[in-house]
């Protein structure tokens, strides 16, 4: 029961008394006040039609429009319906190769090897995508690319693989799983260290075999750091890499390359689309904040794991 | 039973072989291409081991007045970025690493939020451009000053401190800021280092804010270079005319460019690899 004018009197002694840590973390605070909060209120403008002369505020108000023209317009499921198919293609076959790797390394005893084959399959991780992604257009260049060069050997006739959009989906995971994949494992590795080595001994003793041992010790010792993992790529699958995907792709396959963060890029800035691109950026922000809710509520339900 | 037991050895072995090689490959045909004689490489000879050793390419792409201009911007944004991201991020992370600071919680909530929601593209531009940022060095550097999951990881390390270094020094009259410069930042240069490494490589590879945010010729980085020669390749090819290519997009100069480009990362990589594994292991526990 303290007066106001007593309440500020603490504040400014709680304020004085810890102002070197407030004075530590004023510079971080200013800086996610401008560069993530403010953003957030510039999606006021999906509701606007935004012009330059007139800024975020004073732009004119248009209600829903730029989100009644969206859900007529074909573009727009299409970009939906290519950022999903390549997050559930990614899901499915590239999700569990950090997994497999991790278990696989898991079995190695000879360590000179185990160590070996981790510095190989790390590496592509701390390539950019300009690099990587720049390879892997080489390899598959219909003139010079090796893929191409080694198909004549064969006698097969060269395919310009980045120019057909039959190839563009396998293409994209299949550069995801060799670049990603050994970085992907490092946690997977890390939590294998956690489960008791008595554990295997014992079962050991008891004859259990190897596949005995993977389905009840190592996977569900390893279980809630898969959940976890699980959980965070669902939270992003309205969200593919905006740097592969542009390294990647080219007119010629924009029909099924085109994902909500280039169509953004090109429409929103190229094309000075301000308004209806922020109206696809909040919807892609908000279904991307149901999913990572909804897939944590159900873990939780499941299982003892939860992001927050 | 032994003999089985062998068996399962040998096919994770050869498996784990087979895939390094094939993670490993691009890289190692870039490398081969770009020392072979580019004349080999034009004729499209296969290209499995290095054809006539030229070092031809390296001489022309290190004379390139752009590649030049690109690797100095592409040093300068990393190093600003690095000494940026670690002055704003340390201190905020030690800030909310102490556990009687009134409000901790609410700074905590405040930056995880920014994790579970955000602005997007559009948005982020436009304040991006209000604060003046576009086509400077700076809009590559300060969008992306902090990255939460680091803050998140240095808070817990400031954490694992033992709090009996801090309640000494206090005694002996020290303040919360030289506790912190004193005592906090040399227990933890390790850390630091890690910390500022894996910055580093992130400033040298990324390239979607120079593509958003600058327009300035001089001011292309390093992997824009590298995209738009890429890219002029990619259009040759798809219309089929290879004579638009100019002598300094060839698959030589290229290939000798991405090697240049990529360099640093290979020197780094040693330390890199020594300290991830802790890196990742902290966030996970702790996250």
């Amino acid at each position: 029961m303290l007066a106001p004018k007593n309440r500020r009197f603490r504040l400014g002694r709680v304020l004085w008394k810890y102002r070197y840590l407030y004075l530590l973390l004023l510079p971080g605070f200013i800086w996610y006040l401008v560069y993530r909060y403010l953003p957030m209120y510039g999606l006021i403008i999906a509701f606007k039609d935004f012009n330059f002369m007139k800024g975020i505020w004073g732009s004119a108000w248009v209600g829903w429009k730029h989100f009644e023209f969206l859900f007529s317009y074909p573009d727009f499921y299409r970009i939906v319906r290519n950022t999903l198919l390549l997050n559930i293609y990614e899901l499915l076959f590239a999700f569990p190769m950090p997994l497999i790797l991790a278990l696989l390394l898991n079995e190695l005893r000879n360590m000179l090897f185990k160590r070996t084959i981790q510095t190989v399959v790390y590496f592509p991780h701390f390539l950019s995508w300009v690099v990587f992604g720049g390879i892997i257009i080489q390899l598959l260049s219909p003139n010079d690319g090796l893929v191409n060069q080694i198909r004549e050997l064969f006698g097969l006739t060269p395919i310009h693989f980045m120019a057909e959009s039959s190839y563009f989906r396998t293409i994209v995971i299949t550069s995801h799983i060799l670049k990603e994949t050994g970085w992907g494992a490092i946690i997977y590795l890390a939590a294998l260290t956690s489960i008791d080595p008595e554990q295997y001994e014992a079962a050991t003793i008891d004859g259990a075999s190897r596949w005995q041992k993977l389905f009840h010790i190592t996977l569900p010792g390893i279980r809630n750091t898969i959940i976890l993992l699980f959980i965070l790529k669902i939270g992003t699958m309205l969200d593919y890499g905006f740097e592969q995907i542009y390294i990647l792709y080219n007119p010629t396959v924009y029909d099924v390359g085109d994902v909500l963060s280039t169509y953004i890029y090109r429409i929103g800035l190229q094309g000075a689309q301000f308004s209806l691109t922020t109206a696809i950026g909040f919807f892609q922000s908000f279904i991307g904040l149901v999913l990572i809710y909804t897939a944590n509520r159900i873990a939780r339900r499941f299982s003892d794991v939860s992001i927050w | 039973m032994t003999k089985r037991f062998n068996l399962g050895s040998l096919s994770i072995g050869t498996v784990l072989t087979v895939f390094a090689i094939l993670t490993f490959v691009p890289f190692y045909y870039v490398i081969m291409v770009s020392v072979s004689d580019p004349k080999m490489v034009q004729e499209g000879k296969l290209i499995l081991w290095p054809r006539g050793f030229s070092l031809y390419t390296y001489e022309l792409i290190i004379s390139n007045a752009q590649f030049i201009t690109a690797f100095t911007n592409t040093i300068l944004r990393t190093t600003l970025g690095v000494l940026i991201n670690l002055a704003l991020q340390l201190t905020f992370a030690y800030a909310i690493s102490k556990q009687y600071l009134p409000g901790r919680r609410f700074f905590i909530v405040y930056i995880i939020i920014t994790m579970l929601f955000n602005g997007g593209i559009i948005p982020t531009y436009l304040i991006v451009r209000e604060t003046g940022l576009i086509d400077t060095i700076w809009a590559l550097v300060i969008p992306t000053a902090i990255s939460t999951w680091n803050v998140i990881l240095l808070r817990s390390f400031f954490e694992n401190v033992p709090a009996s270094l801090e309640e000494s020094a206090k005694i002996d009259g020290a303040n919360d800021l030289i506790i912190f410069l004193r005592i906090y930042l040399p227990l933890s240069l390790a850390s630091v280092a890690t910390i500022g490494l894996f910055i580093a490589v992130m400033h040298w590879n990324t390239y979607m804010d120079a593509i958003i945010y600058i327009n300035r010729q001089e001011l292309q980085v390093l992997q824009t270079f590298l995209r738009d020669m890429v890219v002029q390749m990619e259009m040759a090819a798809t219309l089929g005319d290879m004579s638009a290519v100019q002598e300094t997009s060839s698959l030589s100069v290229r290939t000798a460019a991405i090697f240049l480009s990529v360099l640093p990362i290979v020197i780094v990589y040693p330390f890199l690899q020594k300290y991830f594994v802790k890196g990742v292991t902290l966030g996970a526990v702790k996250g």
